[in-house]
């Protein structure tokens, strides 16, 4: 890897654009997502941008535990982010659904079967500074060596 | 004109404003002490009741295995929904997580785990599998026949007149094995939870 190289990476590692995608959650850990925008938490500190835009994303937080309406969906959100891309399960339900796995309901946990996971949150919600520090540990793995391996 | 350059130059090229410029951050935030986190031990003797496992609302966040050194509760992280119910329901504060054991002292509460249990008259056929298969009654009555009859009365279960009688109830542990046994599910075990505020004279 040239210097060049890794001084780009080390740039984009420092600009991480995040989209969320809620896959059938009780609304409880978007909310806590939503906590990392204000200003108490305010993730654009770190150079973390949150949109819901999968074209520009480099993070993709899945939310929830992936009801039926999620099929192939899912799995055509996550082609559409352009590489390099990690996921990050947010909360209990993508990683093992949590209280809706139960028998006889419709959900499919965990999401890792249907998008790779680069890492997961667990906590019912978890707290907006666990999602933060999540985030900010994936970053520098997104982009390293990332025209290399290109 | 050009002293205010200086003043400007002057406070401009602090490197305090330099640092705070390029890295402005807010204070990393902490876990407050009262965040109710996920459960930890706290290195008090477990006497395998599994009450944490029955007041645990989340399937499959927590189970009691054996260790070399006894019985000890292992929390599962992604199943874990931290609502502290285990640390509540545990007779002997195996587990800690917040401030859940100091409230419960101060304000003298706790949770406790009654149970009981229903036999179907008419779904009975008194074939003794609850009597036999009860860990209660095994260790009461070693030598209990397959039928369920015996001859003491200090039991939880016994088979008496063709139908499953429940002698003491209070002996029951909610481990649910005769509902488990029975072939007709005629036998029923409820687990009563109840959060108790102890009276006064209990203090």
């Amino acid at each position: 890897m040239t210097l060049l190289q890794s001084l780009k990476n080390l740039v984009r590692s420092r600009s991480i654009h995040v989209a969320y995608v809620d896959v059938g959650s009780c609304n409880g850990c978007d909310i806590e997502v939503l906590a990392c925008l204000a200003p108490r938490y305010d993730i654009e500190q770190y150079g973390i941008f949150v949109h819901n835009n999968p074209r520009e994303a480099d993070v993709l937080l899945v939310i929830g535990a992936y009801t039926p309406g999620w099929e192939e969906k899912l799995e055509g959100l996550w082609e559409k982010i352009p590489d390099p891309k990690a996921a990050i399960a947010i909360g209990n339900c993508p990683i093992s659904g949590c209280l809706f796995a139960r028998p006889h309901t419709l959900v499919d946990p965990p999401v890792a079967k249907h998008i790779p996971i680069a890492a997961q949150v667990p906590g019912c919600p978890p707290r907006p500074t666990e999602i933060l520090s999540a985030i900010l540990s994936v970053a520098p793995t997104v982009f390293r060596d990332y025209e290399v391996r290109k | 004109m050009p002293l205010s350059l200086v003043y400007y130059a002057k406070e401009f090229f602090r490197r305090e404003w330099a640092q705070k410029f390029f890295a402005a951050k807010t204070a990393p935030l902490e876990t407050p002490p009262y965040f109710r986190n996920f459960p930890e031990l706290t290195g008090k003797t477990c006497t395998h009741h599994l009450f944490c496992m029955m007041a645990c609302p989340a399937p499959g966040a927590i189970d009691v295995i054996r260790t070399p050194e006894g019985w000890k509760p292992r929390i599962h992280l992604g199943h874990c929904i931290r609502c502290g119910l285990c640390v509540e329901a545990c007779p002997n504060g195996v587990l800690s997580s917040g401030r859940v054991l100091e409230s419960m002292f101060y304000d003298n509460t706790r949770l406790s785990f009654s149970f009981r249990i229903d036999v179907d008259r008419t779904k009975c056929m008194g074939c003794g599998n609850c009597a036999v298969a009860c860990p209660v009654n095994k260790l009461i009555d070693a030598q209990m026949s397959h039928g369920g009859r015996a001859s003491t009365d200090d039991l939880l279960l016994k088979v008496s007149e063709g139908k499953c009688q429940v002698l003491h109830v209070e002996k029951c542990t909610g481990c649910k094995t005769c509902e488990h046994h029975c072939p007709n599910e005629a036998i029923r075990v409820a687990r009563l939870l109840e959060a108790v505020h102890a009276p006064e004279e209990d203090l």
